[in-house]
């Protein structure tokens, strides 16, 4: 990469201080906001070492107390298999979907083409929103979705009511919202493919599963590890959704670290004691990305490579 | 990139300095606040007059409730007569208390009033979030002369009246907040139902329960016995339930050694709940776990539901003129106790107004307190609005109000009845919202059969409760 | 023969599916906004054939606050986004052509913004708001909402500014032209398109934020995503008007994304993968 708007003489440590400082210089107001809410992780990590409660009016240190204690906690496990289940839920049919879909969208037509522009829609429309269409939808008295299950003899489908289809009902939302981003993508993906080894592979006479399988899904793969980071990372830490739907029940069936961390924090008024939850949700978080994001990098290069 | 350690020094010193500053004014309930001193200096100068606070602007938070839409009735009258500005926001009752809380813990002043109830002036008035108002009341300058305080039921105004220590019982103390209605908890249930399928008002909760097994999808597809609250809310709690569970002579806390301790887990409880998650499971709603009062109630008007086992307002508020497709077919029964037992306990809910303690406008904002629970306004907003029950004695009294009672089968007598039985039978204590909330979460739970068994889900519950209250000592 | 049939029943299959993914995407907005125009007397008895009314719209829009919350939310993402490219394009600008110690970590750092716990974020700034007094105010919000908006404009502009070759910048400079006027008048025309794009799809995450509005701000502002809980599952009885609330929050940002549906990938992929 070459520096521009100064000469393209590109030793850079030769360079006169006020024209080194250039860069960060025009970083700066980037910089400062963005800084500026980094103190608030900081600060997170301060208060959770003490008992600081918001109906309290003083507090003191506590140490590692609400660490350990979170720890020993079932609620914490169950918030970690919670989080893991929705990611996994979501993310997973968001990926074999999208993939899906995609790939039959590869194929030019009007239909296809128009097809492209429509499924942004759900995509842009808010979760909170999306969960209310939803609910609309679902609502035993009204809603469309009951009088279609009417047709076939099911009647007052609990959806979100119940402890056994709520986790299925919020998947269901997230996939109807998100699906159409992992579309796009490996969409994106298929249409930048360069389409001599498939020429190649057509002349030789292989299967389209195997011209899938050797050609088509290794090339994609720098695609398809964009679309899953997105996903994985956001759905990990799901607040809207779920809040809107249940709030973390029917009793606690949806209550991931999120959500969690918001009833400790603001509900129950417990500010300290609510931080380990919310920063552990964080080193998850951080350690998954950093790891795909590596994986992603070395797959880009072997996709480049081919 | 920059000195990694030399950064979080840094960083640890600035907190050191947001730390120190620790929330003022401790234990003061604001006699001698700023504010207050102010109102009563303006109110000194000429004793009490409605319009001492005349161009002041006040935002008032609302819960969405028929208590609330007769209160904005009435507010382009009260700004008229005041000259006060009102900016209100009404919320659901499922997320009211959440942005209560928040907004009260930001300390900024906003909202001046809002709605709440007797138990969450036990967590509201230990965090110092609300304005004692017994400096208002005690000064005959801003006590308007004709507000009557006596003729409020003592027992309603008593639950408002706490002197901030877990587990002494409400009366005494600050008054922190004025009542705008009560409810006490009955049977509610479609006369027209029961006469088609000979039945008459069940009299013990193992009656409740037969009449459920007969009253199975009584009007076709998608109806069902009985209507009741189920949502992982404080909510679901109260009414029926908590009432019940008093009857089954359970109770939730006891005081042992200066500490709180939990009895969820009791062999009465332990019954109890059996009773009542058979009761969800035979007679109950198929959502049941998403309900708030308005969907137990809406199902009863819709005919939906031919019971509801709730606030034996919420049965009213589905009565009146083309108020509910069943509204005229809606009757009232006394609660149904435990075998063998004669005592009724219900429960008692009121909604009440309260004063931000951070307000910046107390005078202005003590004066739509007094407006909205007046007199004059109760009993409008009972004969015309349906805010029932009232809380003061001239509105029982008024032949009209009386009239319209005798309208609705059954609820005055059950009114009659229970009214004696009727007090908070919750243990006060400021982790209310937490207990109760994880109590919901784990009858919710209960009924989703997570556990092997109701004792099993009730010890676990009565660790969480007692974890919560862990730092409350009673002297 | 053979072949043929095998296409053509291939392409029916194609087309089943798809429709039945158009069906799934597409069902719920149009039945959304068909529920508004319906009284609630109608509401339980009829399913598509009804007699369409206003008075729905009328009610939300005229008789409560959303209205309100609507333009609340256009002030502060449109807030939110001006920031962002006043400030993001310079940081983008300085991380295409320049090489310097730090600057892939640096951009990372950008990016993980977006991955944040938005809850880990909100509860200390809760409290450094309301210390900072700026809880609960447009600047409090704009300022947050630079963890939604900027980290994308950056990413996205950064990508327009390498597609741009150097030597027309170089060829600019030798002509004797201040490094401002070839800013303004050569590179900004030249990623004009990415940077609309980018600014939109900003504007409308930002549209959509839910948990920094629900918790930092609540009673002078409610975005509509959080006035829109109000008729979340506790209203029974006014369906059409929770279908109002619905249509009102959603429809701005379905049409600005046909605006922008050709730079879309790029967008949402914070430029790794070109549109």
């Amino acid at each position: 990469m070459q520096a521009g708007l100064i000469n393209s003489d590109t030793n850079f440590s030769k360079k006169p201080f006020l024209v080194k400082a250039r860069p960060y210089l025009i970083m700066t107001p980037a910089l400062l906001i963005t800084i500026g809410i980094l103190y608030p992780f900081f600060t997170a990590i301060f208060y959770s070492l003490t008992n600081y409660s918001f109906r309290a009016t003083t507090f003191r240190f506590v140490g590692l107390k609400n660490w350990t204690q979170m720890f020993m906690e079932p609620e914490f496990w169950h918030a970690i298999l919670v989080t893991g289940k929705y990611a996994l839920a979501t993310t997973g049919s968001e990926m074999l979907l999208g993939l899906g879909i995609a790939l039959l969208l590869s194929k030019e037509s009007k239909f296809t083409r128009l097809l492209r522009v429509l499924l942004i829609f759900p995509l842009m429309i808010a979760p909170v929103i999306a969960t209310i269409i939803w609910q609309l939808m679902t609502n035993n008295s009204v809603g469309i979705l009951e009088k279609f299950l009417n047709l076939f003899g099911v009647y007052n489908f609990p959806w979100a009511s119940s402890a056994k289809t709520a986790l299925l009902t919020a998947t269901l939302i997230d996939v109807w919202v998100y699906a159409p981003f992992v579309i796009l993508l490996i969409l994106a993906g298929l249409q930048s493919l360069p389409k001599s080894p498939f020429e190649a592979a057509k002349i030789d006479g292989g299967s389209a599963w195997f011209t899938f399988r050797t050609l088509t899904l290794p090339m994609l793969k720098p695609f398809m590890y964009i679309a899953l980071i997105f996903r994985l990372m956001a759905s990990l830490q799901e607040f809207a959704i779920i809040f809107a739907l249940t709030k973390g029940g029917p009793g606690n069936t949806l209550m991931n670290l999120s959500i969690t961390g918001y009833t400790t924090g603001f509900a129950y008024l417990k500010f300290g004691e609510s931080l380990p939850y919310v920063l552990t949700l964080w080193l998850i978080i951080y350690l998954i990305s950093r790891k795909l994001v590596a994986k992603w990098l070395l797959v880009q290069k072997t996709a480049g490579g081919n | 990139m920059f000195s990694t350690r030399r950064n979080i020094i840094a960083l640890l010193s600035i907190l050191g300095l947001f730390s120190c500053g620790s929330r003022k004014d401790a234990l003061d309930i604001g006699h001698t606040d700023k504010s207050v001193l102010e109102a009563k200096k303006i109110a000194e100068v000429g004793g009490f007059r409605w319009d001492m606070a005349s161009g002041v602007s006040i935002k008032v938070l609302l819960n969405q409730h028929p208590y609330a839409e007769a209160i904005i009735q009435k507010i382009p009258d009260f700004e008229k007569f005041t000259g006060i500005e009102v900016d209100y926001a009404i919320t659901p009752e499922e997320n009211y208390f959440d942005k209560v809380t928040t907004s009260l813990n930001s300390r900024t002043g906003e909202p001046d009033i809002f709605m709440t109830g007797a138990y969450q002036v036990w967590e509201y008035a230990g965090a110092n979030f609300i304005q004692s108002l017994d400096p208002f009341i005690q000064d005959s300058n801003l006590l308007n002369p004709d507000y009557r305080i006596d003729d409020i039921y003592p027992g309603v105004l008593g639950t408002l009246r706490w002197d901030r220590v877990p587990g002494h019982l409400t009366g005494t103390g600050s008054q922190w907040a004025l009542p705008l209605g009560f409810e006490l908890y009955s049977l509610a249930y479609n006369k027209v139902v029961f006469e088609k399928f000979g039945l008459e008002p069940p009299k013990t909760i193992a009656e409740l329960i037969k009449i459920c097994e007969t009253l199975q999808e009584f009007d076709g597809r998608g109806s069902y016995p009985i209507a009741l609250r189920g949502s992982r809310n404080w909510g679901t709690i109260h009414p029926g339930f908590m009432s019940t569970f008093a009857n089954y002579g359970a109770r939730d806390f006891a005081v042992e050694n200066g500490k709180l301790v939990s009895k969820v887990n009791s062999p009465e409880s332990v019954k109890m709940t059996e009773d009542w998650v058979k009761l969800i499971k035979i007679g109950g709603s198929p959502s049941w776990s998403s309900y708030t009062w308005y969907q137990a109630g809406a199902d009863l008007g819709a005919g939906k539901a031919a019971m509801l086992f709730d606030a034996d307002i919420n049965g009213y508020f589905q009565t009146g003129k083309g108020a509910s497709k069943e509204a005229v077919n809606i009757a009232w029964a006394v609660m149904p106790l435990s075998e063998g037992q004669k005592e009724i306990n219900s429960n008692l809910w009121t909604w009440a107004i309260a004063m931000n303690k951070a307000s910046n406008n107390k005078l202005a904002a003590w004066l739509f307190l007094q407006y909205f629970t007046s007199a004059d306004y109760s009993l409008w907003s009972a004969l015309e609005m349906n805010a029932v029950d009232p809380a003061r004695k001239s509105v029982w009294d008024n032949p009209d109000f009386k009239l319209k009672m005798a309208d609705r089968e059954g609820y005055y007598e059950t009114f009659i009845s229970t009214i004696d039985g009727t007090r908070i039978l919750f243990t006060p204590q400021p982790h209310f919202f937490e207990t109760t909330t994880e109590w919901a979460a784990t009858l919710q739970s209960i009924v989703a059969g997570k556990y092997s068994s109701v004792q099993e889900g009730l010890d676990i519950l009565k660790k969480k409760m007692d974890e919560a209250v862990e730092d409350i000592i009673i002297e | 023969m053979n072949a043929k049939i095998r296409r053509t029943s291939v392409s029916v299959v194609r087309n089943t599916l798809l429709t039945l993914y158009a069906l799934f995407a597409l069902f719920p907005i149009f039945w959304m906004v068909l529920i508004t125009f319906k009284s609630d007397s109608e509401m339980y008895t009829t399913t598509f054939l009804f007699h369409p009314t206003l008075h729905n719209y009328k009610e939300v829009l005229l008789r409560t606050d959303y209205f309100q919350a609507f333009l609340d939310n256009i002030i502060v993402s449109s807030g939110a986004v001006l920031v962002s490219v006043l400030v993001g394009v310079p940081a983008a600008y300085a991380l295409a052509r320049y090489k310097f110690k730090g600057k892939e970590d640096l951009a990372f750092t950008i990016l993980s913004f977006k991955f944040a716990p938005e809850i880990l974020v909100i509860l200390p700034l809760f409290m450094v708001y309301q210390a900072l007094g700026i809880y609960d105010t447009y600047f409090g919000l704009i300022w947050v909402y630079q963890l939604i908006t900027m980290p994308l404009l950056i990413w996205v502009v950064r990508g327009y500014f390498e597609d741009i070759n150097v030597e027309i910048e170089q060829a600019a400079q030798l002509d004797g032209y201040p490094w401002h006027s070839v800013f303004l008048k050569i590179l900004l025309p030249l990623i004009k398109p990415g940077l609309v794009a980018a600014g939109l799809l900003a504007f409308i995450f930002a549209w959509n934020s839910f948990t920094f509005p629900l918790l930092l701000s609540g009673f002078r502002i409610e975005t509509v995503t959080v006035a829109s809980l109000k008729y979340i599952a506790s209203d029974t009885v006014h369906y059409g008007q929770m279908a109002v609330a619905a249509t009102v929050a959603a429809l701005p940002e379905v049409i600005l994304a046909l605006l922008i549906q050709k730079h879309l990938v790029r967008g949402l992929s914070f430029g790794a993968v070109k549109g």
